[in-house]
């Protein structure tokens, strides 16, 4: 039996029977079968769970007045959108890494409130559901919208699971049972949710998960909230009187676990009764704590509970239950979770449409039917019918219809608005011993005026730095400033110059934001003196060659860039790379930090 | 209505808790903005707000909730009234604490025109938007910091100016547009304008608690609301409505407390001190003093109130090199010590 695909049904059963106090899962995976076959139970519970469209506009989410019904009837006819339609049920959110930045809001808010407003006003109506987020994310893309991870009560991630993964009897049995046809599955349903009604943690276990959570540095209080009443449903689910440590372990793994922002300290220590007051985001990675020699592997589940054992200290027995479903490296992925893309960057999604249809400032109307987001411009619609109504008006009556106004397909008009794109620029530092320290000073004093100016127009920006064997992000896509500081104070000098390396990363982080919308450019510190290759080996001729194509590259997609000399004089090769990658190549041999962030803002504008 | 988490039982953010009794008691004071994490109970905190506010007087047929007792006919719809040559009726109602959704449209925020009656009637009405809902109550804005710039734009303009004027779509509307900005955000996930923070009056910084022990208490009362939200707050209606009473108690006193020259000349010394921009910092010190003073049941303001008030009234409006670290709350206490003494 594999653990993680058995907590996955375990979630799934959950869901179905307490959709609205779970909120929801955020459910990591790739298109493949271990999804569809969980998504496919899923289709047994519930036959009739909702979709949510990438592309819904707000009307319909929120729902709001039905213009076909209202022009053909001429009262106002309103309809009630998907989030009210969705009461008391599960709804699902294909593709949630791309899902518009409003719709993620919208979601949120009514994750929260359990209410939603119609759009253009109204009364509110419920809508208290539980949202099936499917974020098909890879690694090192952004995924989805973190205030709406955050409302979610359960986390899961298959994507390190294979296929003919196999789950406990137990809960398939009772995924069974759930889905059996006729009333049985509602009856079977209602009885679990009654029980769920009598079951309460006690005091010991609510500590237990606390202590847990705080261990794990999770900050919010969601996550222990989700995972108190997860435990519940597990043991109502579980038909038990009260809730066990089985119960508290899954509810673990699925709530808090995923959400560890450290690791803690191994079972056998006090957990440290204390956070460091400073924020964990800027602590380095985690204290490298070894897991416990004799953690389960997957193949093993955790020894249940069995009566001849001593008893455990429930917050040892939870850690280690927690623990039992991760995979071995799972240090250097907590580790990366720190540090990686996904923080920060996801708010930015609304530059993809330079000229939007929902938001932005006003340009004039233009004919179209209100769908896909667009808004119906009522005043020019009604202009454009105005002229044409006597004649409309006789062909009607000579129908004998009454004499309303008539409105035609051909008269709609709709908004349109202009948008600002939003830019990244991406920093590229050399800090190799070539590029001596003091010039690594200046370069840092450049890059901190050029923050401070990008600050003031709202701009993201993002810091690569490379020396040694391998370029590094030192600061995902970010409009905050202070991380920005931090990260280039951290930025040690000396070893070689992986120039390869470091116009690999910056390509693939430019790529990045433009699939996200975002305008990227580069800015290169660099004295182009390439002599480590991308394998991360020695050797001058090997790197400047993988570094003129990797330029190639970075010109092929057309992507703006400025290239910095930073050596003390103009150094040929560095020209030769710029040119290859179409930079604006810009000597500095005497360079003052403001004189520098005045050519590349010069440059740039 | 969704039923919201009763005031009274919230753990922990005492500043938090603190700021919103100080604006409860004053709305002159200024609005609020919360900044922390995720997940640490700034919604919740404000969403509860409105368990404190005693309920307001407003016109019946008003769409902006005009208060009766006012005499000059600020919106069309009680000038309408009052050309009838009608009495108003009077009704009461909750103080209205509006949320403004991120995705927000433009048109949703300041009003629109009336779809309903343009395609029906063939009219032309103005459709109220969520600012004159908030008029006289709360507008609330959750990550404020991800407010698209041109809701920023506008909510600066009507937060200064009370009105909101609307002159698009062939409508020409003006109307009262009074509330208190609240806010709430992630410092880590984008900054503010200083145009913007600059119109809030408060700014707290909250954090989840540490103490096991409140985190235990906080998991618990939220597990019992969610269980039993109505009766949940039935259990805590006393406290809410002892809350209540004492925030009616300290209005009352409110005209009464005297802030004295030397205060007056404490507040401009920090303000200086500091270099904050515009008198909009003495204002809102002495206001804030004032509404502390008339919370405690106190006549006068002393250095003791400023001193709790100062933290809050000042962090946000230093003028600051964003790349400077030292975090405003340490140059306030800084200053403070200077001005008051240790």
């Amino acid at each position: 039996m594999n653990l993680a695909w058995d907590d996955a049904l375990w979630a799934l059963a959950a869901l179905h029977i307490d959709p609205v106090g779970m909120h929801g899962i955020w459910l990591r995976a790739p298109h493949g079968p271990v999804r569809d076959e969980w998504l496919s139970l899923l289709q047994h519970l519930r036959p009739n769970v909702r979709r949510l469209p990438n592309n819904i506009d707000s009307e319909r989410l929120l729902g709001g007045l039905d213009l076909s019904a209202t022009l053909s009837t001429g009262r106002p006819v309103t309809q009630a959108g998907l989030l009210a339609q969705s009461d008391q049920s599960l709804l699902l959110a294909p593709m949630a890494e791309r899902m518009a930045p409003e719709a993620a809001a919208i979601l949120g808010q009514v994750l929260d409130s359990g209410r939603v407003t119609p759009h253009g006003g109204g009364d509110t109506q419920d809508a208290r559901l539980g949202l099936i987020a499917l974020d098909e994310a890879l690694e090192d893309e952004p995924g989805m919208s973190e205030s709406l991870q955050e409302r979610l009560g359960l986390w899961l991630d298959l994507r390190h699971l294979g296929r003919q993964e196999t789950a406990s009897d137990e809960v398939l049995g009772l995924l069974g049972v759930l889905a059996s046809p006729g009333e049985q599955a509602d009856t079977e349903r209602q009885t679990v949710f009654e029980r769920l009604r009598t079951l309460r943690l006690n005091d010991e276990q609510i500590q237990a998960i606390t202590q847990m959570a705080q261990a794990m540095g999770i900050d919010s209080m969601r996550a222990p909230l989700a995972c108190v009443r997860l435990a519940c449903v597990l043991a109502a689910l579980r038909e038990s009187e009260a809730v066990e440590d089985v119960d508290l372990g899954r509810a673990a793994r699925l709530c808090l676990t995923p959400r560890a922002t450290q690791m803690p300290a191994p079972p056998e220590q006090e957990a440290p009764p204390e956070q460091p007051p400073e924020p964990p985001a800027e602590a380095p990675a985690p204290p490298e704590p070894t897991p416990p020699d004799n953690q389960p592997t997957p193949e093993q589940p955790p020894d249940a509970p069995q009566e001849d054992t001593p008893p455990q200290d429930m917050g040892e027995m939870l850690l280690e239950a927690a623990l039992a479903s991760l995979p071995p490296d799972v240090l250097a992925q907590l580790a990366s979770t720190r540090a990686a893309p996904i923080k920060g960057g996801g708010q930015s999604r609304s530059g993809e449409v330079r000229q939007s249809r929902s938001r932005g400032s006003p340009l004039p109307p233009r004919p179209g039917l209100p769908r896909q987001g667009a808004r119906l411009h009522v005043l020019a619609t009604l202009g454009h019918a105005a002229p044409r109504q006597k004649l409309r008006t006789s062909v009607a009556s000579a129908e004998g219809t009454a004499s309303r106004l008539k409105i035609r397909a051909e008269d709609f008009h709709v908004h349109r608005f202009a948008q600002r794109s939003q830019t990244c620029l991406i920093f590229a530092i050399d800090a190799s011993g070539s590029a001596a320290l003091h010039r690594l000073a200046e370069a840092k004093g450049a890059v901190e005026l050029l923050l401070a100016q990008s600050y003031s127009r709202r701009d993201q920006v993002c810091v690569v730095g490379f020396r040694g064997t391998q370029a590094e992000v030192l600061l995902p896509p970010t409009k905050s400033l202070v991380r920005a500081k931090r990260s280039l104070a951290g930025l040690p000098g000396g070893g070689g110059t992986p120039l390869p390396h470091a116009i690999k990363l910056a390509l693939e982080l430019a790529l990045q934001q433009r699939r996200l919308g975002v305008s990227p450019s580069l800015v290169m510190l660099c004295d182009g003196r390439a002599n480590v290759s991308l394998e991360g080996i020695g050797g001058r001729a090997q790197a400047l060659q993988e570094s003129l194509s990797w330029a190639n590259a970075w010109r092929a997609q057309g992507l703006p860039s400025i290239w910095i000399d930073t050596s003390a004089r103009p150094e040929p090769q560095a020209q030769q790379i710029a040119l290859a990658m179409g930079s604006r190549y810009v000597p500095l041999p005497q360079a003052s930090s403001q004189r520098m962030a005045q050519v590349v803002q010069a440059a740039a504008n | 209505m969704a039923i919201p988490f009763p005031f009274s039982a919230i753990v922990g953010q005492d500043e938090m808790k603190l700021a919103i009794q100080i604006v409860a008691i004053d709305p002159k004071v200024g609005g609020i903005l919360a900044l922390g994490d995720r997940g640490t109970g700034k919604s919740t905190a404000v969403r509860a707000l409105a368990d404190l506010l005693p309920p307001l007087q407003v016109v019946v047929g008003c769409s902006y909730g005009c208060d009766p007792a006012s005499n000059s006919a600020t919106c069309s719809d009680c000038a309408a009234l009052k050309e009838a040559g009608k009495r108003p009726k009077t009704q009461t109602r909750p103080v209205p604490v509006v949320d403004l959704p991120l995705g927000a449209s433009e048109d949703r925020v300041v009003g629109a025109l009336d779809l309903e009656k343009a395609l029906s009637l063939g009219i032309k009405a103005f459709s109220p938007g969520l600012l004159a809902q908030a008029n006289r109550g709360f507008l609330y804005i959750d990550e404020v910091n991800l407010l698209e710039d041109h809701l920023v734009d506008l909510l600066i303009d009507v937060a200064a100016s009370g009105e909101n004027v609307v002159e698009r779509e062939g409508l020409s509307v003006r109307h009262p547009a009074r509330f208190v900005l609240v806010g709430s955000g992630n410092p880590e996930e984008g900054e503010l304008r200083p145009q913007l923070l600059d119109r809030f009056g408060l700014s707290v910084e909250v954090r989840t608690p540490q103490d096991i022990d409140q985190r235990i208490a906080v998991i618990k009362r939220r597990d019992a609301f969610e269980r039993d939200p109505q009766g949940f707050r039935d259990e805590w209606a006393l406290q809410n409505q002892g809350l209540r009473e004492h925030i009616l108690k300290a209005r009352k006193l409110l005209d009464k407390v005297k802030v004295g020259d030397d205060l007056l000349r404490l507040c401009a010394q920090l303000c200086q001190s500091l270099g904050t921009d515009g008198l909009r910092a003495e204002l809102t010190l002495m206001r804030a003093c004032r509404s502390l003073a008339a919370m405690q049941g106190h006549k006068a303001a002393t250095p003791a109130h400023l001193r709790t008030v100062a933290p809050m009234a000042l962090r946000h409006r230093l003028r600051r090199n964003p790349l400077d670290d030292t975090g405003s709350g340490t140059r306030v206490e800084r200053a403070l010590t200077e001005v008051l003494g240790a």
